[in-house]
């Protein structure tokens, strides 16, 4: 089994990459080869959703490649967010802490009020500058 | 006093009664000695007495005899006279009761005057003329036979009616030209007689008498026998008693009471006999009372000399009474006490010299016996810790090789003295080569034990670097060669067996022979053997390799089995130990056999001490033939496409064996972080590496090797990664694999040698899946 990358872009400020399969030193490069072309279109601030409910499994290349992800989100001033990982994976995640646990939904609907309220406080950013 | 418990009681008594003994004996001796000396000298004096009184008799009768022969002279010639000298006579003699001058009638009818003086009872003087009478004296016998006494003799008693008493004549003829013409008569009474023997000396008791010659008693102490006829027994006895006492029977003379002693003696002219009777009682009261008196003397002296002995034994004796109560302090341990002081050179006081050298003694002896006592106490307790430590310088006697249970081991050690030269070893080399020994020092006690301490810590010390048993003797006999100046030796069978294969390599060092188990038979497995280690410093070894299959048990032992003895001197020998371990019944574990063999060893020598130390060690090999519970066993080349083949045959692999996901999906993740990062690091990318995978499944755990011949790379040495909470945050994220591979794989072991890298690692399987957050 090897990985399936399906991008999806919900607005322009906001990247869902959904995953499926496996991340692992086989894979990265692949993943690697889809996800940075796109990560370089998004614009300041901008949001990327790492999907991983079809991810069956991770490796330490495909830490480093998830790295390179929110690096890349960071420096656009944006978030990435982990959304729904599965038990195997969120053991990873965790014994390596690779992300803070704020940044990591189980749903959806968890997903979509966080990301409302930091449009929110971007918006409100805004109009105390104008 | 202790009664008679006491020697001085038991010595007066006894003294006491033996002389009591000796005393009554010389005593009733004495007793008849004096009895006969005492009648002797009885018999002496009533002699004597007899014979005074006789002569007392003789002197009285004597001078009427004399005046009567004076008077027969005088009538001689002077008859006119005869009458006035008859007065005279009478006058001045009171002895003589009456005088009578009798003549031979030369004409028988005109017979001559025969003047007769007698004294009256009033004392007066009559006179008569017997002429006169018609008696016709000149015919009566009296005067017939006073004319044959010219020197005058004593006639028949007689009781003259007149005087109404008896009487007796002295006679004496008158001689005129040699015939006898008249006799002069002199009477005198027997009541005068009987006063003169009244008034002799006698014994109380005694009786004394005078008979004539016809028998007749003269005189007697009782008066009323005068005149009457002695018992013909006193007469019997009177005539035959001669100089010696004669014995009379009681009841012959009524006068004395009981038996009586008859003394006599002859009234000298007269031809009377003076008799003295002395009752025997009289004798023998006086000796009793003499006897009595010595008696009584005597047991006063007894008395005496017993309570002189008494004191004197007692005290000589009173150093004897404390020395047996010393001894008795002796007896109790009490040993502190003070010893009476011997004042002579006597037995009693060598005794107590003794006594005190013997108490001195007693406490040196108790002294040193006391710290010889603490010392061995010492000397055993030391062992007895020396015993402990050599314990535990050897391993467990049970080793079960906990990860893969290929292997299991059993040893027993069982020392002739508190500490011994045997010994046996085995520890991981690394996590795949099992090195084991069993060894035997020359000596046996306490130099062995030092000796076997040095060697069993050098080999230990040594083997990781030796890693090959003929290396490890190589090195271990140089080490041991150097300042063995005691030529002290050691045999040792070193093996070092691969947990992978069963692979065991042996090398022997002067030492018996190992047995090999397998199929129910017994063999010895020969090793070529080298010299013993410490003698010859530049000894070499060589090896042997032995294959192990499953259910083989390999028996090292040193030579206390072989040459265990029984009490005949036969030797347990190496056809028994073989026999010992063939009645094993199949599939034995390695405990079986050790216990077997030493039950067998200890039965053959029951009744003999063990000789010397004893050890035995078993190795049972269990290895699981290829296969068996998911094993899988591959080769790939060192690319990253290797890699993930294998990944993938080892995941249908575990999946196969019913392993759950959550632990496939963990030895997963870390043997692909292992395998890339040897790929990746340690063949640089070159694929012309080989990386071995090998994986299966036993007791609730997945056991995992990789063997890798790239360079060096231990992960457990790995630093460990900053965790920051973002893996965003550092520049270049590194060590990410080598944690996750730590923190998922239960137990990790690594090891390097020439062949590469060795990586052991073991999962502990779940069916437990993580409920998702």
């Amino acid at each position: 089994m090897t990985l399936e990358l399906r991008p999806e872009r919900s607005s322009p400020s906001r990247l869902v990459l959904h995953l499926q399969g496996r991340l692992d030193a086989n894979t990265y490069l692949e993943f690697d080869g889809t996800a940075q072309p796109l990560l370089a279109d998004l614009p300041r601030g901008a949001t990327v959703v790492l999907d991983l409910s079809g991810l069956d499994y991770i490796s330490s290349a495909g830490l480093r490649s998830v790295a390179r992800v929110r690096k890349a989100t960071r420096a656009l001033g944006g978030h990435t967010l982990l959304l729904d990982p599965q038990p195997q994976v969120r053991k990873v995640f965790d014994i390596v802490k690779a992300v803070p646990v704020s940044e990591v939904f189980t749903g959806t609907a968890e997903l979509d009020a966080y990301l409302d309220r930091i449009q929110r406080q971007v918006a409100d950013a805004a109009g105390e500058d104008e | 006093m202790r009664g008679l418990r006491s020697i001085a009681s038991r010595l007066t008594l006894w003294s006491l009664l033996g002389s009591a003994l000796v005393i009554t004996a010389t005593g009733l001796l004495l007793l008849g000695h004096l009895r006969q000396t005492w009648l002797r000298s009885a018999h002496r004096e009533g002699g004597t007495l007899a014979f005074a009184a006789a002569h007392g008799i003789e002197a009285h009768l004597a001078r009427a005899a004399e005046a009567t022969r004076l008077l027969a002279r005088l009538a001689r010639t002077r008859s006119d006279l005869t009458e006035q000298l008859a007065f005279d006579t009478l006058r001045a003699n009171t002895d003589i009761a009456g005088v009578l001058f009798a003549w031979t009638p030369d004409d028988p009818t005109h017979p001559p005057i025969a003047p007769f003086v007698d004294r009256q009872r009033n004392g007066s003087l009559t006179r008569r003329d017997l002429g006169r009478d018609d008696s016709r004296y000149w015919e009566q016998p009296w005067f017939l036979t006073g004319l044959s006494c010219p020197d005058g003799c004593w006639q028949r008693p007689f009781f003259s009616q007149s005087r109404q008493q008896r009487l007796i004549n002295y006679s004496v003829a008158i001689r005129s030209a040699g015939r006898s013409i008249g006799i002069v008569n002199a009477d005198v009474t027997l009541a005068w007689l009987q006063s003169v023997l009244g008034s002799l000396k006698r014994p109380d008791g005694a009786v004394m008498f005078v008979v004539d010659g016809n028998g007749h008693f003269l005189a007697h102490d009782g008066t009323d026998r005068l005149g009457v006829a002695a018992p013909p027994q006193l007469l019997q006895a009177l005539a035959t008693a001669g100089d010696t006492p004669g014995e009379l029977q009681a009841g012959i003379d009524t006068s004395v009471t009981g038996r009586a002693w008859l003394y006599r003696a002859p009234v000298a002219g007269t031809g009377w006999t003076l008799g003295l009777l002395v009752p025997q009682s009289l004798l023998e009261s006086s000796l009793r009372r003499l006897f009595l008196r010595e008696l009584a003397l005597g047991l006063l002296a007894m008395l005496g000399i017993a309570l002189i002995t008494l004191i004197v034994t007692r005290r000589t004796l009173a150093p004897l009474a404390t020395l047996t109560d010393r001894a008795e302090h002796v007896a109790r341990g009490e040993l502190d006490f003070t010893l009476p002081r011997a004042r002579r050179h006597d037995e009693i006081g060598r005794l107590t010299h003794a006594f005190d050298r013997m108490r001195r003694q007693l406490a040196r002896h108790l002294e040193q016996l006391t710290r010889a006592t603490r010392e061995q106490e010492r000397l055993r307790s030391e062992l007895e810790i020396a015993h402990q430590i050599q314990v535990a310088l050897l391993p467990s006697e049970h080793y079960l090789d906990a990860r893969c249970a290929m292997l299991e081991l059993h040893a027993t050690l069982r020392p002739a003295r508190a500490v011994g030269g045997d010994l046996y070893s085995y520890f991981m080399l690394d996590q795949q080569h099992f090195c084991l020994m069993v060894g035997d020092v020359s000596d046996k006690g306490i130099p062995a034990a030092l000796f076997m301490a040095r060697a069993i810590t050098l080999a230990k010390a040594l083997a990781p670097r030796a890693r090959q048993p003929a290396q490890l003797l190589h090195q271990l006999n140089r080490e041991l060669c150097q300042g063995n100046d005691s030529c002290m030796f050691i045999t040792l069978l070193c093996g070092v067996l691969d947990t992978s294969d069963g692979r065991l390599v042996l090398a022997s060092a002067g030492h018996e022979p190992p047995v090999l188990y397998r199929n129910g038979q017994a063999e010895l497995f020969q090793v070529d053997t080298g010299p013993a280690i410490g003698l010859d410093e530049e000894a070499t070894y060589v090896e042997q390799e032995l294959r192990l299959c499953a259910a083989d048990t390999l028996l090292m032992y040193t030579d206390g089995v072989t040459e265990a003895s029984a009490v005949d001197g036969s030797m347990f020998g190496i056809e028994r130990t073989l026999a010992s371990l063939e009645r094993a019944p199949p599939l034995s574990r390695s405990g079986e056999f050790t216990s077997r063999l030493m039950a067998d060893v200890d039965a053959f020598a029951a009744d003999c001490d063990q000789a010397d130390d004893i050890t035995i060690l078993a190795l049972s090999w269990h290895h699981r033939p290829q296969g068996e519970s998911g094993m899988l066993d591959l080769t790939i080349e060192s690319t990253v496409e290797g890699v993930f083949a294998a990944l993938e045959r080892c995941e249908s692999a575990l999946e196969e064996a019913g392993v759950a996901a959550g632990t496939r999906e963990d030895v997963r993740l870390v043997l692909e972080e292992l395998m890339v990062n040897m790929v990746q690091h340690g063949h640089r990318g070159s694929a012309d590496g080989a990386i071995r995978l090998r994986v299966r499944t036993a007791d609730g755990a997945v056991l995992a090797e990789l063997h890798d011949d790239g360079a060096p790379f231990d992960p457990l040495q790995a630093a460990a990664p900053t965790l920051s909470g973002d893996i965003a945050d550092p520049e270049e994220v590194g060590g990410l694999g080598i944690h996750l591979v730590r923190a998922m794989a239960s137990e990790l072991a690594y090891h390097h040698d020439r062949d590469g890298n060795h990586l052991q690692l073991r999962f502990i399987t779940t069916d437990l899946t993580e409920p998702p957050t």
